[in-house]
């Protein structure tokens, strides 16, 4: 029933919401997602489809599922837009960006969130049940117009707050579009259709029963610009109303409080890594990891160099830019790396010790018979930086 | 039959500044009336869709009525009961009776939005016998006529034998003259008739007065709001008709320089202090059967007013009259007849207004302007209207041992003709 | 005692004449609308959207004002309660939350159509009465306009054209008497309610139909609906998912308005009775004196 339909309704429409009257859409308008790379496909919700810190439309802080062409596959018979004129006396019909809000299915509950007392995995039109008029033999079945708004208005009044009529419909009489959002390009649904989203930059969670600390700093806006999350990565099941009602507390309950973290983060042990006493500063490439982004690596895509959301990298990565015999400069400063050389060591040529490549381990054996890397070190291993780059499933850098 | 007391016209000059100034007050009422009738309720009232009964209603109709019982209460003690010694009380009473429920209805005119269709209750085809208004419609209809009837005696006498019109219509002076001859012998065997009447349709009106806003019964303050309030209207009717005679007698003795008929008045005044001690035992009593006592020390201006009109209305009066001394003096008497009449006036004024709590209202009510000039107004015709009829004809007694003279030389003994006495 | 028999029974013949004039006609209570065959609406206020497309049909299809439909797309007027006024049977009010929770309710207020309509029972020219089908009407040509309905309402809903001078009408909503006269149309506003929050039909159904939307959706809806039993029942029902007095309805008990009068009004007057027993003990009382007096 309505109800049932309703809670579903508000998972399904989790991000985005655009319901203006439309233009009637030319043939292969943007809202269709051009299929060009299946893990990576963004054109839906960004301008470009390869979105980087730099490049991220500016209020984009939430981004489609990237599993949404899974229903485009699953049913390619869906319709682009609905045009609804079955009831049209004072207003225009609306034009329903259906395949915008199918779209945002992978993080609802499916096509029966709209489509509901349907046939298992059959889907039937509104009207093909909601007669025009109420049927006096079915009085819980409200007419078509009645199924129209109910099913629209069920969620777009819980965040929006707007229930004018203007919203949807142009006026009947009025000038095409002056009124309405109709003119409005439909890939743009941020900022524009879709009104801007409070994202926090950093929430902090206490968590006084914690022993290794009384606090996690959660920097939400890292996670989202520089480690890449998508909001469905976290925010799955979500009510929309949670976070589109601007009258109602912003809460995104877990049932398990590392129920998100796990996904990228070894929550077993370590406790000390995320709870601390202390807010934690933003991610910072060149504090937080022993590899400093200077002029030329600043300029990259994360993913230029953190393939498939791969954030620990070994030296064997530059390889997939420079050439095998590539080094650094003379000037590299080792101590970057975490390890401060001894006196013996401080004036070596870097050959000497890598004697196989920069990128490479170094091999003692050229002066020293009895030590071997790295259980021998060459000087002194500093706190500041880790041996390896970074905790093995941290995410790292985008510049 | 007692042969004190004659009742005669006063012959008296009509302008004195007394009567200049209510004339100025009727003047303004009636400017303030016409601009109801020619731009509006809205314009000229306060009344709004929660508070449709105002000042009107409240004081002109309701209070208008509650005052005028004192015609059928001095009836009923003289001519029913036969207290003869009353019936100098008679007329008076009767022509207040006459002019109160007179005004009432033109009071109600204005207040009514389609005034041309006051006839409409007479109407059988529209006679909805549920309404607690429709009988107090017919009632103080039949009513007025009744009094109109009782008061023809008066007017016969005034004028058999002395039917004197002027030129072509002289012809008509017998005619006239026989004809009200006829209508005074006529009544005089039917006047019982007429009199009983008037006490059961005034016992019957005076009730349902207090039965009209029984149909409020979330929207009234439980001060008041009681399923007794008929027998409270009709109790505080019969101390108001008692009292309003009392007050009368006075004022007019004080007005026109006469003495007071302070035996008769002192005596009549146990029926005033009977009649506020009943009213006030069943309205303490009924307010502590409900339990409604809440609201009374609110210290807001509802539980004010209620105070007031039991303190200053039945209280205070009823104490002044228990005493014979009191009851004796003319001073006591005019004060404590005039808190009685006040206090039914005020008891009229919070049931319909005080009282009355709609829900959704915005803002009080107040009477505008207007509206109180029209009241005002109507009040100062009633008193001129009063004033007039006791010149032109025979209501005042006149004293047996006048003094003051003026009256002595418009003394004129009759065979005695109580008029409304069968 | 004076009087015979006979001077009795002609006495008491007068009497009645007299009695007759003012007594109170005690016919039976007005026909009300069958309570299985007269219409209702129900009227969920959970999917109202406070479009105020109900005020707009209302104004239109009652020729009540020639304000066009922008001037209904106002959303401000509802930072006021408003009530029903000369000019609008009917109006949407919104209810914020007091506990500050997620959305605002809007609620239509108009007339209820009562079963047993204190304003028909007030009304004394008959100028308003409860129709067969449900609906309470309204006669300006009977009215005279002294407001009584208007006290009466229990809803407060009767409005008043003060400003016409001279002929000011009562202003409440028809339920659309004339269309749901033919055939059971929906009046205007249940037909342009574009989330059919309003569901127009035989009451006897719409009890039906609300019981078991609270059924189905317990979460939803309160398990109380507003007018079946209120004052006696009412045409016009109500759905909420909050305590009716948070939404700018009053709570009332079963007891019809009209029963608080005309019992009292009927017994006292019963038949002219009382009145002429009152006349005749008066005037035996009055013969009796009479005839001591002489002695």
């Amino acid at each position: 029933m309505l109800n049932t339909s309703r809670l579903t309704i508000f998972t399904l429409l989790a991000l985005v919401l655009c319901l203006p009257a439309f233009p009637e859409p030319a043939e292969g308008t943007p809202a269709a997602p051009q299929k060009t790379d299946v893990s990576n496909d963004c054109s839906p919700c960004h301008r470009t489809s390869n979105p980087s810190a730099d490049d991220l439309l500016p209020a984009a802080k939430c981004r489609r599922s990237r599993t949404n062409e899974n229903l485009d596959e699953a049913t390619p018979e869906q319709p682009e837009v609905v045009i609804m004129d079955q009831l049209t006396d004072l207003y225009v019909p609306v034009v329903f960006p259906h395949k915008l809000h199918a779209g945002m299915e992978a993080i609802g509950s499916g096509c029966s969130a709209c489509h509901h007392h349907g046939e298992e995995g059959k889907i039937v039109t509104c009207r093909t049940c909601h007669e025009k008029t109420n049927d006096p033999g079915n009085l819980q079945r409200p007419g078509l117009k009645g199924a129209y708004h109910r099913q629209c208005l069920a969620c777009h009044r819980e965040w929006s707050h707007d229930t004018d009529c203007i919203f949807c419909h142009a006026k009947r009489g009025a000038i095409a579009g002056a009124e309405s959002k109709g003119n409005a390009d439909p890939t743009d649904i941020t900022g524009k259709l879709h009104p801007n989203v409070a994202v926090p930059d950093k929430t902090v969670y206490p968590t006084p029963e914690q022993e290794a600390g009384s606090m996690v700093t959660f920097h939400h806006k890292d996670h989202v610009e520089l480690f890449g999350k998508h909001c469905a990565d976290c925010h799955q099941k979500e009510n929309c109303s949670r976070c589109h009602d601007s009258a109602g507390p912003q809460k995104h309950v877990r049932q398990d409080s590392h129920e998100d973290c796990v996904k990228c983060h070894d929550t077993s042990d370590n406790c000390a890594k995320c709870h601390k006493d202390h807010e934690t500063g933003t991610f910072d490439h060149n504090k937080s990891t022993v590899f400093e982004l200077k002029d030329f690596h600043k300029q990259l895509a994360c993913t230029k160099c953190h393939k498939e959301g791969k954030f620990a990298l070994g030296k064997k990565n530059c390889k997939d830019c420079h050439e095998a015999n590539w080094f650094p400069s003379k000037d590299f400063d080792h101590t970057k790396t975490g390890l401060v050389f001894s006196e013996a060591h401080k004036d070596n040529e870097c050959e000497a010790c890598h004697p196989n490549g920069l990128g490479e381990a170094p091999d003692c054996s050229a002066c020293h018979d009895d030590r071997k890397y790295p259980k021998d070190q060459p000087g002194e291993r500093t706190s500041t930086a880790p041996e390896t780059p970074s905790d093995e499933k941290a995410p790292v850098e985008t510049k | 039959m007692s042969e004190h007391a004659q009742p005669v016209s006063l012959r008296r000059g009509l302008m004195t500044p007394g009567v200049l100034i209510l004339s100025c007050i009727a003047l303004a009422g009636l400017a303030a009336a016409a601009y109801r009738f020619v731009f509006g309720l809205g314009a000229a009232t306060n009344l709004t869709n929660q508070y449709p009964w105002g000042l009107w209603i409240g004081v002109d109709v309701a209070s208008g009525v509650a005052l005028a019982a004192g015609g059928f209460t001095s009836a009923a003690v003289a001519h029913i009961f036969h207290r003869h010694k009353y019936e100098v009380l008679v007329r008076p009473a009767l022509l207040t009776a006459m002019l109160g429920y007179t005004f009432a209805v033109i009071g109600l005119m204005a207040d009514l939005g389609r005034y041309y269709n006051i006839w409409h209750p007479l109407w059988p085809t529209m006679w909805q016998g549920n309404s607690v208004l429709f009988e107090v419609a017919m009632c103080v209809t039949v009513y007025l006529n009744v009094l109109y009837i009782e008061f023809m005696p008066i007017v016969c006498e005034r004028f058999i034998g002395h039917v004197n019109l002027p030129g072509p219509l002289k012809s008509l002076n017998r005619p006239i003259d026989a004809l009200l001859r006829l209508v005074h012998g006529t009544l005089a065997k039917i006047m019982f008739l007429f009199i009983v009447a008037g006490v059961v349709l005034s016992c019957m009106h005076q009730s349902s007065l207090g039965s009209l806003l029984l149909i409020v019964p979330y929207k009234m303050s439980p001060l008041w709001y009681t399923p007794i309030m008929p027998l409270l209207f009709l109790l505080s009717a019969f101390a108001a008709g008692f009292a309003m005679v009392v007050f009368e007698s006075l004022l007019a003795s004080w007005t026109f320089r006469r003495k007071p008929e302070i035996v008769v008045l002192s005596s009549y005044s146990r029926f005033v202090a009977l009649f506020v001690g009943v009213y006030g035992v069943a309205r303490l009593s009924d307010l502590m059967i409900r339990e409604a006592w809440g609201g009374a020390f609110a210290g807001d201006g509802t539980s004010f007013m209620f105070l007031a009109e039991i303190g200053f209305g039945i209280v205070l009066p009823f104490a002044l009259l228990l005493s014979a001394k009191g009851r004796r003096s003319p001073a006591v008497l005019l004060i404590a007849s005039a808190l009685v009449v006040g206090g039914v006036l005020l008891n009229r004024i919070n049931v319909f207004l005080v009282a009355f709590k709609p829900p959704y209202a915005q803002t009080p009510y107040f009477p505008s302007v207007p509206e109180i000039l029209v009241t005002v107004g109507l009040v100062a015709t009633l008193v001129l209207a009063y004033r007039v009829c006791v010149t032109l004809f025979p209501v005042l007694p006149v004293e047996e041992h006048e003094t003051l003279g003026e009256a002595k030389t418009a003394k004129k003994r009759r065979p005695a003709q109580a008029g409304s006495h069968a | 005692m004076g009087i015979s028999t006979l001077d009795r029974r002609q006495f008491l013949c007068r009497a009645g004449v007299a009695g007759l004039a003012g007594m109170t006609l005690s016919e039976p209570a007005l026909a009300a609308a069958d309570e299985v065959g007269g219409y209702g609406v129900l009227v969920d206020t959970t999917e109202c959207i406070g479009c105020r497309k109900c005020e707009f049909a209302c104004s239109q299809s009652n020729k009540l004002t020639e304000l066009p439909l922008e001037a209904f797309e106002d959303r401000s007027v509802f930072d006021q309660p408003r009530r029903m006024t000369a000019d609008a049977y009917t109006v949407v009010n919104r209810y914020g939350d007091t506990a500050g929770a997620v959305k605002p309710t809007f609620v239509k207020a108009q007339c209820m159509h009562c079963l047993k309509p204190a304003c028909a029972s007030a009304c004394l020219v008959g100028a308003i009465r409860p129709q067969a089908n449900g609906a309470v009407t309204y006669d300006p040509w009977k009215c005279m306009g002294c407001r009584y309905c208007m006290v009466a309402c229990p809803f407060q809903v009767p409005a008043y054209e003060y400003d016409h001078a001279l002929t000011p009408k009562v202003s409440k909503c028809s339920f659309c008497f004339e269309r749901v006269s033919q055939g059971g149309k929906a009046p205007a506003c249940v037909d342009i309610c574009p989330p059919m929050c309003l569901t127009f039909a035989k009451r006897s159904e719409l009890l039906g139909l609300a019981r078991a939307k609270i059924k189905a959706h317990p979460e939803q809806y309160l398990d109380h609906v507003y007018g079946e039993h209120e004052l006696g029942g009412t045409s016009w029902l109500y759905l909420t998912s909050r305590p009716v007095t948070e939404l700018g309805l009053m709570e009332f008990g079963e007891k019809p308005i009209p029963e608080y009068t005309e019992p009292l009004q009927h017994g006292i007057f019963k038949h002219g009775v009382p009145p002429m027993l009152l006349f005749g003990l008066l005037a035996v009382a009055m013969k009796m004196f009479d005839s001591k007096e002489d002695k």
